[in-house]
């Protein structure tokens, strides 16, 4: 067969999305349009992110316990931050800041979003790219511009910003404050330039979801990790726009003499400052009202590919898929109106403490349906265990670790003792970070077969998991106790003190610094692993080596340039339809009418 | 008529197993979630893709409208002023752009390329008309020793109208492309939805505007 007849609407859709299959390096692989290439440009950079933040994270952990132990080669790569390699307060505070900034933005939010999402959405809705494929090339371009003036800032005079991931005025504002003076400005600038960037491509998620899906694939049959990066998008939409407002005021602030965050009569280093009138909290507001949507955007497409993941390994439909939608969409509306639980010790009024802090319990619910869904999903499944599965089920468990912290967080009058302490250093780190990671590693060990037509070593794979696993737990494990001491944050060193030492903080820090050196040697062996497997791991034999059911698997590994061949998909049926009684095999994939899937022919779907 | 189109490689359609893979294409109707028929479909995404960055930007002056409302609030520094008289002639000089705008899509129905051509540049020199307004604004201002950090109520005034305008500019780049491609004899499959797309941005820009100058009346 060599002609298609389609209805004339369904030229218009593929003429314009059929863009010429690339032919020079550099159209195909560096200036590309195609959504795979970006997906995997982005997931790039997220790795190069996510070791150099880790990077940052190691020197965090070795100045906590050996404040005045010469470290070899730093002292050459940053003479004044490590003179002679022993880390300065400033300097410790800076590898902070720039850890969590890389981490939140250059990892969190690029790789599940930007990365996955990019090369699976349009797959999976049946589609032969994002709507608008050029705006999807400037996104991720953007996102690299914004990710390099963000590394500028370490070696410009002054190093790299010390104010935190949160960049609170007055610290952030005032350049008299610090000498970080060009740092927070690049740190600043890369802000606002990744939240143009972030605009662009939720843009794009949004109305590629909207209109691009295959016939028959109504919103209720779109696979849960589609569900995830819509609601994911849509949230980026919304928070994205005020970061960068508020960006653009705190620059403001620092170069053009405003006074939108800096308050009167501020004295640093015997010296008034020249501002009036402004409201650090005013910035508190922006910054969580976008930061708190963050968080969700983090976590979404995590809890997405956790839903794909063990469905596909129970074999068996995920428990409630209408459920798991509306609590997505609950997480979703609900982040947007609880930003206030990060601010509840800067004074606001106790009410408005009340309804946050009540409206932040309510989150409790749907993401107690998701989890209850996750069990019920693997109750009684034929459960296959791969990694891809070790890690979704690892996923679930971070999830609800970092959760139930989340609860006593969530509350103000135990906020009041726990607020800037390690036990919320433990709790962020287990539900936004480490969780979400998993997603990654889920999804990255998942699709590697789709992505490069090998599998990535299962033993390899399984090693990662149970090292990483209780890599996270002991290290953050002890440092809900250490926010129980209280231990605060934030502090490269605290003298003068004894209620820490009695606690033993001191050899808890050198246990969780060693925890955490094995876990990022771990890492190493994720890396090699991965790298290895593209071009010497096992063959994936056939399309669909792990009988999932959605579109991705019913194309070639890898997929050819225009996903399905110039064709438009046709989809009969749910995203998870496993274990189907009558049916010819346990799994049925979306695109299988009823001849396909049962023995004798039956009426329509009711579906 | 139906359309005919060669595949552009041939991909194995079954999948392994026996099971349909990807299928031929159906007929459209009946088809749960779809747009009826008709309906250009290229020009609908463009256009939603403008309604959706809408919601973007919006919540971008949502966040400064936020931090102007609690920022006068809060201390006793704020000095209102009176806006520059020149707004009401920016005002008027996109409100007509507006009409213009619309005059330039219609044409995209008709076919004719000149009228587009001469609609489309009467609409970008009314967009820089409104530029030059909200600059002579700032001088009229800064004349009157009102500079971006003299006081919060210039600071929001000079923020809110650069925003806006910034804005403006993108628009104005896209009617430059326009203009180009639409002297270049190379053939654009797209001009109908980049045009549609275009003016609707424009016609929010102008809204946008009407918003940012209450608020300015409003708050000041």
């Amino acid at each position: 067969m060599t002609e298609v007849q389609v209805s004339p609407e369904v030229s218009e859709f593929t003429e314009v999305h059929r863009h010429p299959e690339p032919k020079s390096f550099w159209s195909k692989y560096i200036f590309s349009v195609d959504h795979k290439v970006i997906g995997i440009q982005y997931l790039l950079l997220a790795v190069v992110a996510v070791f150099v933040g880790m990077a940052l994270s190691l020197l965090v952990r070795l100045r906590l316990i050996l404040p005045d132990y010469p470290l070899p080669l730093l002292g050459t790569v940053f003479p004044i931050g490590a003179p002679n390699g022993v880390m300065t307060p400033e300097f410790y505070l800076a590898m902070l800041t720039m850890h969590g900034t890389v981490m939140v933005f250059m990892v969190l939010t690029t790789a599940p979003q930007g990365g996955f999402g990019n090369y699976f959405l349009p797959i999976q809705i049946g589609a032969a790219d994002m709507a608008f494929p050029r705006l999807n090339m400037l996104s991720f371009w953007t996102t690299l511009v914004s990710f390099l003036l963000l590394m500028a800032a370490f070696f410009v005079e002054g190093g790299a910003p010390i104010s935190g991931w949160t960049g609170y005025p007055p610290l952030s504002a005032v350049p008299e404050a610090t000498v970080q003076g060009l740092g927070q400005d690049l740190w600043l600038l890369s802000i606002a330039v990744f939240c143009i960037a972030s605009l662009l491509g939720a843009l794009n998620f949004i109305v590629t979801t909207l209109d691009l899906r295959a016939k028959g694939l109504t919103m209720m049959r779109l696979p849960l990790t589609c569900w995830t990066w819509f609601v994911t998008a849509i949230l980026g939409l919304l928070a994205f726009g005020v970061l960068l407002a508020a960006g653009v005021l705190l620059l403001m602030d620092r170069n053009a003499g405003t006074s939108f965050f800096v308050p009167g009569g501020l004295v640093v280093s015997d010296k008034q400052i020249d501002h009036s009138g402004g409201s650090p909290i005013l910035w508190q507001h922006l910054f969580w009202f976008f930061g708190h949507p963050e968080v969700y955007i983090a976590i979404l497409p995590g809890m997405g590919v956790t839903s794909h993941v063990l469905s596909t390994f129970a074999r068996k439909t995920i428990f409630g898929y209408k459920a798991m939608v509306y609590a997505v969409l609950a997480i979703g509306g609900l982040g947007f109106v609880v930003w206030g639980h990060h601010m509840f010790v800067s004074g606001m009024s106790p009410y408005s403490a009340f309804v946050f802090s009540v409206l932040t319990m309510c989150i409790g619910v749907p993401s107690a349906i998701k989890t209850f869904n996750w069990i019920g999903t693997m109750w009684g499944g034929r459960i296959r265990f791969t990694s891809p599965m070790l890690y979704s089920i690892g996923f679930v468990s971070l999830f609800v670790s970092g959760g139930l912290s989340g609860i006593f967080l969530g509350q103000p009058t135990i906020d009041l003792y726990f607020h800037d302490t390690y036990f919320v250093v433990a709790h962020f780190h287990l539900i936004m970070g480490v969780a979400a990671i998993f997603g990654m590693f889920a999804g990255l060990t998942f699709w590697f077969p789709k992505m490069f037509g090998r599998f990535m070593s299962e033993t390899q794979s399984k090693i990662h998991f149970w090292a990483t696993f209780a890599g996270v737990y002991l290290i953050f494990g002890p440092m809900h106790y250490l926010g129980m001491l209280p231990h605060p944050r934030r502090y490269a060193e605290i003298t003068g003190v004894d209620y820490l030492e009695q606690g033993g903080a001191e050899g808890l820090h050198a246990f969780i610094t060693a925890a955490a050196i094995l876990t990022v040697l771990a890492q190493f062996l994720f890396l090699y692993n991965f790298v290895k497997s593209i071009y010497a791991g096992k063959e994936a034999k056939g399309r669909n080596p792990w009988e999932a059911t959605t579109l991705e698997w019913a194309i070639p590994s890898p997929p050819p340039h225009d996903n399905f061949g110039g064709k438009v998909p046709h989809v009969y049926r749910g995203p998870y339809d496993f274990s189907l009684k009558g049916a010819k095999r346990d799994f049925a994939m979306q695109c299988n009418d009823d001849k396909a899937v049962f023995p004798r022919p039956e009426a329509a779907s009711g579906d | 008529m139906p359309a005919v189109l060669t595949p552009a490689r041939s991909v194995p359609v079954a999948s392994e197993g026996g099971a349909g893979g990807i299928v031929d294409i159906p007929p459209v109707d009946g088809d749960g979630g779809r747009r009826p028929h008709g309906r250009d479909r290229t020009t609908e995404r463009y256009k939603l893709g403008v309604w959706i960055g809408m919601g973007g930007i919006l919540m971008f002056f949502a966040a400064l409208t936020s931090a102007m409302v609690v920022r006068q609030g809060l201390s006793g520094d704020w000095k209102a002023f009176s806006l520059p008289p020149v707004l009401y002639v920016s005002t008027l000089v996109l409100l007509l752009s507006s009409v213009t705008v619309e005059r330039a899509r219609r044409e995209v129905e008709g076919g004719s390329s000149d009228g587009l051509r001469r609609w489309m540049n009467v609409t970008a020199a009314l967009g820089a008309a409104f530029v030059a307004c909200q600059l002579m604004g700032w001088q009229s201002l800064s004349e009157r020793g009102l500079f971006l950090a003299s006081n919060p109520a210039n600071s929001f005034y000079y923020v809110l109208t650069a925003g806006h305008g910034l804005h403006l500019l993108g628009g104005i780049a896209v009617m430059a492309y326009i203009w180009a491609r639409l002297r270049s004899s190379r053939p654009w499959p797209t001009r109908g939805p980049v045009v549609e797309a275009t003016a609707l941005y424009w016609h929010f820009l102008d809204a946008l505007w009407i918003y940012v100058l209450g608020l300015l009346l409003i708050w000041r």
